[in-house]
């Protein structure tokens, strides 16, 4: 409706009319829950990073400006456990999205047991990341676990291997583990955007001689762009902000091979009392999943 | 591998004359690549099931028996029934003398922390349809202003690390004394689940004709009567979506319930199961058990409820 009429009481009438009371009172419910749980929070996280806060301190809380934000800064393993992070996501995203176009492009074909497979693959995005961590942990394990006893049985490995305990493998492995619960989603969000791919386009191609590799590199992969976007946002976000896989199968070690930075949060916050610099790394992290956030928001609330 | 030429789907050009062998080396090919996404799939949970199933001296075994050798029910039993068989440090061992008896006694604690877990998710279910159904409605419906903005702010909440949001929410939490309560998780899962219950609703409402709309209030219907009567019962199969998400969501989280609850008052299924993996005490297999456990409500409500599911995601990240 307009909004733009000139009279700024008759703009006021409208603004307050019925439609906009009762829009205002069915709103409100979940923009109180939002205040009270999400917004407020927030603030209050900004508020408390500036502050040395010490549980073990409890009665000296100095107002300290941007001292919490320069010591993690200026904090190596907190540097370190960026660099963690950051090729953890990586590692994370490029799998999920090969896997799940290959997932995607069997789903989009039609065959007998179609159903059956995309009721299957759903089981990974289901099950609790609990159920996922010793899942792994125990695939992992270095006495008894399935991936020792497969490789040797297979004759690759010579004997067991402490796989959780070599810390060039932790990061990859954690991340094999993230990457199999998150597939099934990404391979449907990559499946509808497949479906939505006008069929007449390769019928065009076909008449006009493409082949199936042609066709997949000049129609499917351009017309798949919006699915990818929106795959490697998702993904992304959620792999900087994993922290239950670090908790459930090695704890940031061994030594700091883990250590990335929502554990660092965690053991900062809950391990080392330390509030103030804990909130100030939470911030940090808010801002820097906002930035990537913005390409989401720009993207899906254009669509509303 | 038969071809379906009645279907729609754009697989089905597929069914226009072609020489056997191409259909042939098609068939093969899907074939492979379904095995192989099956095994990707379900061989790491069916090694849990296998060896939830073992005892404690079959699971050390080296190389691992894929398939349990002497199937047991002993673990299952010990988290079923450990209840009425009182566990000291006496009788712990005397559980299965041959084995050493590596059940813990916090087995008994499992069904508690699964009524926990399920006290939770109903209500956040519940709290998210009360809460989430109005807002959605309004937002794709009515024309007001701020209605963008709105949007924009529920959006944006969903955007913000749960790790992030730990520390005040814990602050929050024990300043409003709730700290080992059920409703310090409620309270949590329903600002985590509800941007994505409104998100996916109102792109479900938005796909209701705008005419009905119209119809209903130009019959005298009040806003309220028209999303009630009107709206809610078009938009059952997003809401069957919007339950089993904000379930899943609440059946599944563990950050938060990590840092709120202490003791079996408020402890949830995923913080007992993950007690149990730090504990190298406790037999692998019964922490394999408790793990089975703790994934078959979840599993068995994504087969059954798969369509709703699938489109219920994908109304939500794609819509047209």
């Amino acid at each position: 409706m307009s909004e733009n009429k000139p009279s700024l009481k008759y703009r006021l009438a409208l603004r307050f009319n019925y439609e906009a009371r009762s829009a205002g009172l069915f709103i409100l419910p979940v923009m109180t829950v939002l205040a009270l749980v999400a917004v407020f929070p927030i603030l209050y996280s900004l508020y408390t990073s500036f502050f040395k806060l010490k549980l073990t301190r409890p009665h000296q809380v100095p107002f300290v400006w941007f001292d919490n934000y320069v010591e993690i800064l200026t904090d190596e393993l907190f540097i370190e456990s960026v660099y963690r992070t950051v090729s953890f996501t990586l590692m994370s995203v490029v799998a999920i999205l090969l896997i799940a176009t290959m997932i995607s492009l069997l789903l989009n074909e039609t065959f007998r047991g179609r159903r059956f497979v995309s009721a299957m693959i759903l089981i990974p995005w289901a099950i609790p990341t609990v159920a996922n961590g010793l899942l792994w942990k125990w695939i992992y394990d270095s006495g008894y676990g399935a991936l020792n006893g497969l490789l040797k049985q297979l004759g690759i490995i010579e004997k067991y291997t402490v796989w959780l305990g070599d810390p060039d493998k932790t990061i990859p492995l954690i991340a094999n583990a993230f990457v199999w619960k998150e597939v099934p989603l990404a391979a449907i969000l990559i499946l509808v955007t497949m479906k939505s791919i006008p069929a007449d386009l390769y019928r065009a191609a076909k008449v006009d001689g493409a082949n199936v590799i042609q066709r997949f590199v000049h129609i499917t992969l351009p017309s798949l762009k919006p699915g990818f976007m929106l795959v490697l946002i998702y993904e992304t976000m959620m792999a900087i902000r994993h922290f239950d896989l670090f908790f459930l199968l090695t704890e940031g070690g061994p030594a700091d091979a883990s250590h990335v930075v929502s554990w660092q949060i965690y053991v900062e916050t809950f391990r080392n009392l330390s509030f103030g610099t804990g909130s100030a790394m939470s911030y940090i992290l808010a801002i820097v999943t906002f930035a990537l956030a913005y390409a989401i928001i720009k993207s899906l609330g254009k669509r509303i | 591998m038969s071809i379906q030429p009645t279907t729609f789907e754009r697989g089905s050009e597929k069914y226009r004359t072609k020489s056997v062998w191409s259909e042939r080396g098609r068939s093969i090919a899907i074939f492979t690549a379904t095995m192989v996404i099956l095994i990707y799939v379900l061989a790491p949970v069916a090694w849990l099931v296998s060896s939830s199933f073992q005892s404690e001296v079959e699971i050390v075994s080296v190389p691992p028996h894929w398939i349990p050798q002497e199937p047991t029910l002993e673990n299952f039993d010990a988290i079923f029934f450990q209840e009425f068989e009182e566990v000291t440090y006496e009788t712990r061992r005397t559980v299965d003398p041959a084995a050493g008896g590596y059940i813990p006694s916090t087995a008994k604690d499992l069904l508690p922390s699964m009524w926990n877990s399920f006290i939770v998710s109903v209500s956040v279910v519940i709290l998210n349809l009360l809460v989430g159904i109005p807002a959605a409605y309004a937002m794709a419906k009515i024309r007001f202003w701020g209605r963008q903005a709105s949007i924009y702010t529920i959006l944006t909440t969903r955007v913000i690390p749960d790790i992030a949001l730990v520390v005040p929410f814990f602050l929050v939490i024990k300043n409003l004394g709730l700290l080992d309560h059920v409703m310090s998780l409620i309270i949590t899962y329903l600002a985590i689940t509800v941007p994505f219950t409104v998100f996916i609703l109102v792109s479900y409402f938005e796909s209701l004709p705008d005419e009905l709309d119209k119809a209903a209030r130009v019959d005298g219907c009040s806003r309220f009567q028209t999303m009630i009567n009107i709206f809610l019962p078009l938009a059952v199969p997003s809401l069957v979506a919007v339950t089993l998400f904000a379930f899943l969501a609440s059946w599944n989280e563990f950050l938060l319930a990590l840092m709120f609850t202490q003791t079996i008052a408020s402890q949830t299924l995923p913080i007992i199961v993950a007690s149990f993996t730090s504990d190298f005490t406790i037999s692998f297999s019964f922490i394999n058990a408790a793990g089975v456990v703790a994934i078959i409500p979840p599993v068995i409500i994504a087969i059954f409820f798969e369509r709703y599911i699938v489109s219920g995601l994908t109304a939500g990240a794609v819509k047209g």
